[in-house]
């Protein structure tokens, strides 16, 4: 405003404030913002009016699209079942949302608008969703693929109502890893017992190793431990309901748990709530550390001679009743939902799915599980894998894994921390049950 | 007086002596613009290097490799491009909309003497105070039920899933907070403009179309700049409203470069940085119109 005004009527200033008027319209006219908006607006629409000039067909009869919501994401595995899925002989439009995405966002999904076939676990999360009502009962699937499978991975496919809810594609157990090497130079057993583990332990550090690598930065791995300890010690059936809420934490049985895995931690790995389990699984490829109770994604980690070198043996007994009778192998699969568009054909897809083919194909691209089907090809195995088998199919019983064999809320708030404190400090197992169960009694409640 | 406007206005002047007061300030000043700039510069560094050899050394090592193999994955593992373009489909329409709702709103209340004009305003600054999260979840069934024909949402033909309602969630939010600083702008805009457009004859369409309007650019370019890094920056809304992964925008995609057992933190460095690119462009490409978005409407002129 206190520019001085310049003379308004010479030819020079007249063209000068033209000049400015059109590079500023230029600029940004209001024609063009509107025309902008127009584009955008018409982007929008663009993605489906490319793909779709007529509205594509859901289903409802067998040979339409089936749609599967897949958490493989990773990029080996994300290719290896697209393989799968492209060998189906169905048209499978594959949706993949990233793993620890899709599981956050589990509940969510299934009740707005979950793709017809979607991937899962086994175990209590399958059932509680199934007791939701958010999944299709596929019992009449199972009568036709039971056959090729066991009758544990039969239960683990059951809902709590009796009927079938899941078919197990792969599975991968836990056990104590270990490089044949080390034991061979230094003369080391297999342990057998509680006992002979710890003397085994003791041994190892005398010969300067670390005797048990752990890590749980993500909170999760130490979960392995308390689960073998606790099958151990106080028997399959009691974990599972101590898993389903109905044991107390207060119980003297879960504070034994914790005593006996008190009598492990001189011997392990210093610091384990800073290590993730891959630096825990260098460490044991590197022979700092003698053993290492994981699954056997582990092998993820050793490559070439490593890898060959690498076994394991099943988690020593504590009590005799029990023995080494249960084993811990969580199970991925396949579930149908309840808003499922084209209910036949994803039938279909799980009957194949569950064949040994589609199995074998999938496993060709990833050889840290084992498939479920006991009719799959087993000539194409490792050492390990082969090992694997064997370990599953002699036990008694199937546990997941104690997030999948527990509410999920239960697992990460509460369980992730309570584990993470006792590692750093085990001394108050009375405080540390006292306040599971509190929280436990919160969550079950909801 | 302070030193700096001294030294300035004479070089030639010998600076005074330093203080040992001023060696603490200046220790400390270092000190916090270090603890701001390597939460920055880590990520940075690490994304340069392979996992094995941060695992090795620490991620506070000296270098042996230095590439970008890790952009490169991340570019083409997460499928970037895709989630970029899906981000500018959501951030373009909902910062054009949002300006557009709030210039209308804020110029009611501003220029035409609305009844009930401050209390509109009041409730639209209010509303900026209400925590997103609080409303999370009425949305999500809210969207889950309302229906879409199938050429504007699928699969879902629902508004959940679609880009259109991730869109009005977004202008829905970004509104209040622009119509605050839109009126406070337009305040400043003398009355006699309109004034004198009235006696011209314009009607109300033309007063806020070709009077205020353009008039309010320097507001509404700074709006633009902020508001596209606040919508572009989102992470919750897509995460909770979308349900396929290939229509997700960048910010929640990221969490594709996750591995299930693992995550390479290097490589998850490297994508963050690249997702961060843009909006460090647009800030110091903008970095005036941000800080007078910023400022704007603070003081009525």
């Amino acid at each position: 405003m206190a520019d001085p005004q310049p003379d308004q009527n010479s030819p020079a200033a007249i063209a000068q404030s033209r000049q400015r008027a059109q590079s500023r319209q230029r600029a940004l006219s209001r024609r063009r913002l509107l025309g902008g908006t127009a584009y955008t607006a018409g982007a929008l629409a663009l993605p489906v009016g490319l793909t779709a000039c007529e509205k594509p067909s859901t289903g409802g009869e067998s040979g339409g699209t089936v749609t599967f919501g897949s958490n493989y994401s990773d990029e080996v595995p994300k290719k290896a079942i697209a393989e799968v899925m492209a060998a189906s002989g169905l048209d499978v439009r594959v949706n993949t949302v990233d793993h620890n995405t899709f599981q956050e966002n589990i509940t969510r999904y299934l009740q707005a608008t979950p793709d017809d076939i979607f991937s899962w676990f086994s175990g209590f999360r399958m059932q509680y969703f199934a007791a939701q009502g958010l999944a299709t009962d596929i019992s009449d699937v199972w009568q036709s693929i039971g056959g090729d499978f066991s009758p544990a991975m039969k239960k683990a496919s059951t809902g709590s109502d009796g009927k079938q809810y899941f078919v197990p594609f792969y599975y991968y157990p836990w056990a104590v890893f270990y490089r044949k090497s080390v034991f061979q130079e230094k003369g080391y057993q297999i342990p057998k017992t509680w006992d002979d583990f710890k003397a085994l332990a003791a041994k190892m550090r005398t010969d300067g190793l670390i005797p048990i690598a752990m890590a749980d930065k993500d909170g999760w791995p130490a979960m392995g431990t308390f689960d073998y300890i606790n099958m151990r010690a106080n028997g399959y059936d009691f974990h599972v309901s101590l898993m389903a809420g109905k044991e107390s934490w207060e119980d003297s049985r879960v504070k034994q748990v914790f005593s006996l895995w008190r009598e492990l931690l001189p011997y392990n790995q210093p610091g384990a709530n800073g290590r993730t389990w891959q630096e825990a699984a260098q460490s044991l490829g590197q022979k700092q550390t003698g053993m290492y109770l994981l699954g056997m994604f582990v092998g993820q980690q050793f490559q070439g001679e490593a890898a060959a070198d690498l076994d394991f043996f099943p988690f020593p007994q504590i009590a005799e009743a029990h023995g080494q009778d249960a084993v811990e192998a969580p199970i991925d699969g396949f579930m149908i939902s309840s808003k499922v568009k084209n209910l036949d054909g994803a039938k279909e897809l799980l009957r194949y799915l569950a064949s040994a083919k589609a199995q074998n194909a999938y496993l060709g691209s990833d050889p840290n599980n084992v498939a479920t089907s006991n009719s799959a090809d087993a000539s194409g195995y490792n050492a390990l894998q082969k090992k694997a088998v064997e370990l599953v199919s002699g036990a008694k019983q199937i546990s997941q894994f104690l997030d999948r064999d527990t509410r999920p809320d239960f697992a990460s708030t509460v369980m992730i921390p309570s584990l993470q404190s006792f590692l750093s400090s085990p001394k108050d197992v009375n405080g540390l049950c006292k306040r599971i169960e509190s929280q436990k009694k919160t969550i079950f409640a909801s | 007086m302070n030193g700096p406007a001294r030294v300035a206005g004479d070089g030639t002047r010998r600076r005074r002596p330093v203080s040992p007061m001023r060696v603490v300030i200046r220790i400390f000043l270092w000190v916090v613009a270090l603890g701001w700039l390597v939460p920055l510069l880590l990520p940075l560094y690490a994304s340069l290097r392979p996992y094995a050899e941060t695992a090795a050394d620490g991620y506070f090592s000296l270098p042996r490799t230095l590439n970008f193999d890790y952009y490169v994955q991340a570019w083409r593992g997460g499928n970037l491009p895709t989630h970029f373009l899906n981000t500018l489909l959501i951030a373009v329409p909902a910062v054009l909309l949002t300006l557009f709702f709030a210039s209308f709103v804020a110029f009611l209340i501003s220029r035409r003497r609305l009844p009930g004009g401050k209390v509109l305003l009041i409730l639209f600054t209010a509303g900026n105070l209400l925590p997103q999260q609080v409303v999370l979840t009425p949305v999500y069934l809210m969207y889950t039920k309302l229906p879409l024909p199938w050429w504007m949402s699928w699969p879902s033909e629902l508004v959940y899933d679609s880009y259109w309602g991730i869109i009005a969630i977004h202008v829905a939010f970004q509104t209040g907070f622009c119509v605050f600083v839109l009126s406070n702008y337009m305040d400043t805009i003398p009355r006699e403009l309109i004034e004198a457009a009235t006696v011209d004859g314009a009607g109300v369409w033309r007063q806020y179309w070709q009077v205020i309007l353009p008039l309010a650019r320097p507001a509404l370019g700074a709006l633009g700049t902020l508001e596209f890094a606040w919508i572009y920056n989102d992470f919750l809304w897509a995460v909770v409203l979308m349900s396929t992964g290939d229509k997700l925008p960048v910010t929640s995609a990221l969490n594709n470069l996750r591995a299930v057992y693992f995550t390479d933190y290097n490589l998850l460095a490297a994508g963050s940085i690249l997702v961060a690119l843009p909006t460090l462009i647009v800030f110091f490409v903008l970095q005036r119109q941000f800080v007078s978005g910023l400022t704007l409407g603070a003081n009525k002129g």
